[in-house]
């Protein structure tokens, strides 16, 4: 499976979330399909892939929130080693170690864009965010891994089916 | 290895992009994907908004739901009405001199705007709306809901689009009082736990139900515009000032349109 093909797919992951998750709050905070969607598929068909997807999207995000251009990029690196040092350790159900690293790339994802808020003079209440921003936006984004994680394992396994037979037809 | 070189690469680009973000040269790309995004965002606001309603009133019935949304923009209008009254008795009876100011301040004039997106961010409270520097908006304006209670100001400027932090925003400053009492505060916005009104004097008159506006105190907002009511009062005897939790008079996560004050122009106070 291409997976470049689905990258106006992840665009509208990101149009989606920058227009109407604030509509759909959890514990105070919005969620980040973005970043739950990107960690599912680093996991899940390896990180390669999401190398490509994470600067375009994250530029995509910026460039249409009042965010500096980069800013989610660099909050959204960490999403790589995570899921690379997932693929040292593998277990024998990829789901709730899944979770974990979601709530872990949240966690990272926050405080890396606290970082940059605060160098171009924005900065969040770092005492506060801890309890209001940081713990439940990892778990809100953990709880909502099944939707996204499901339908990536899905298609991969689909697209795995489908691509033996196609070697053999050609 | 290849992970580590992307990570170098990527990194030290997205600095590069912040960087060159902060300088502006980026904005003309932000104006063009605001311009081509905002109706998509529109439609897709307008397709969730029956979900998220639905969500927020599982326990309501659909009339209910517009009936309190038709009474909460009566109430803030009335709101908005008596802090004018109340503002103008005081005026007159007590601040004469407030009348040479009101003078020298020009008509206010209003450029009725749409939002057009909300800043996904958790740690921002931020919306974007359809009017730019092409339109005459400028940094630092006030903007206003329908009800005419401040919304935020303007803190950045495209050609075809700004962005407006509101008064909600854990970085909102906003130097108010309290109509009944005249007390003096700064009421700020928080990490989602709404507005407060602080550093007021512990003997303040304040109560639950006192109006709050802005006291134009700095000069970055005119005077006596509302902002909310307050809620409730927190804190100690023993405490240095008095805290309270204000409400928003405009019901800040469902603005649809939004005005502009033009006419006014924040004034930048230097130390002496």
């Amino acid at each position: 499976m291409r997976y470049f093909l689905f990258v106006p797919l992840i665009l509208f992951v990101v149009l989606a979330q920058v227009a109407t998750a604030s509509y759909f709050p959890l514990m105070g905070v919005a969620a980040n399909p973005l970043l739950v969607v990107l960690m599912c598929w680093a996991i899940v068909r390896g990180p390669k892939e999401t190398m490509v997807l994470i600067p375009l999207a994250g530029i995509f995000k910026d460039l249409i929130s009042s965010d500096p251009v980069g800013t989610s990029v660099l909050a959204l690196l960490p999403i790589v080693p995570l899921a690379a040092m997932r693929e040292r350790w593998p277990t024998e159900s990829d789901f709730l170690p899944t979770l974990a690293v979601v709530a872990m790339a949240s966690l990272c994802y926050h405080l890396l864009y606290m970082m940059v808020l605060t160098a171009v003079g924005d900065g969040p209440p770092w005492l506060q965010s801890p309890t209001r921003v940081l713990l439940p936006a990892a778990l809100f984004n953990a709880l909502l891994t099944p939707i996204f994680y499901l339908p990536v394992r899905w298609a991969t396994s689909l697209s795995e089916m489908v691509r033996p037979r196609m070697r053999v037809l050609g | 290895m290849r992970t580590l070189v992307w990570l170098l690469v990527v990194g030290l680009f997205a600095l590069l992009s912040i960087v060159l973000s902060q300088l502006g040269a980026l904005d003309p790309f932000k104006n063009v994907a605001l311009t081509v995004t905002s109706p998509l965002e529109r439609g897709l606001r307008r397709a969730a908004s029956p979900a998220a309603d639905f969500l927020d009133n599982t326990a309501k019935r659909q009339d209910l739901e517009g009936e309190n949304r038709l009474l909460r923009q009566q109430i803030e209008e009335l709101t908005a009405e008596i802090a004018s009254l109340k503002e103008s008795q005081s005026t007159a009876a007590d601040l004469a001199g407030l009348a040479e100011i009101e003078k020298g301040r020009p008509d206010d004039r209003f450029l009725v705007a749409r939002v057009i997106a909300r800043d996904p961010s958790n740690l921002k409270e931020r919306l974007a709306i359809d009017r730019g520097s092409n339109d005459g908006v400028a940094e630092g304006m006030v903007v206003m809901s329908q009800g005419q209670s401040v919304v935020g100001v303007i803190s950045k400027v495209l050609d075809d689009f700004a962005w407006v932090t509101l008064i909600t925003d854990p970085n909102s400053n906003v130097n108010a009082m309290v109509l009944e009492s005249r007390a003096q505060g700064v009421v700020s916005g928080s990490l989602h736990s709404g507005l407060s009104m602080d550093l007021s004097p512990q003997d303040a008159k304040v109560e639950p139900g006192n109006t709050v506006a802005t006291s134009g105190l700095g000069g970055n907002l005119p005077q006596a515009l509302l902002i909310g009511q307050v809620a409730a009062v927190r804190g100690e005897p023993q405490d240095l000032f008095k805290e309270a939790e204000v409400e928003p008079a405009a019901s800040l996560s469902r603005l649809e349109n939004v005005l502009v004050l033009t006419s006014f122009v924040a004034t930048h106070l230097t130390s002496p």
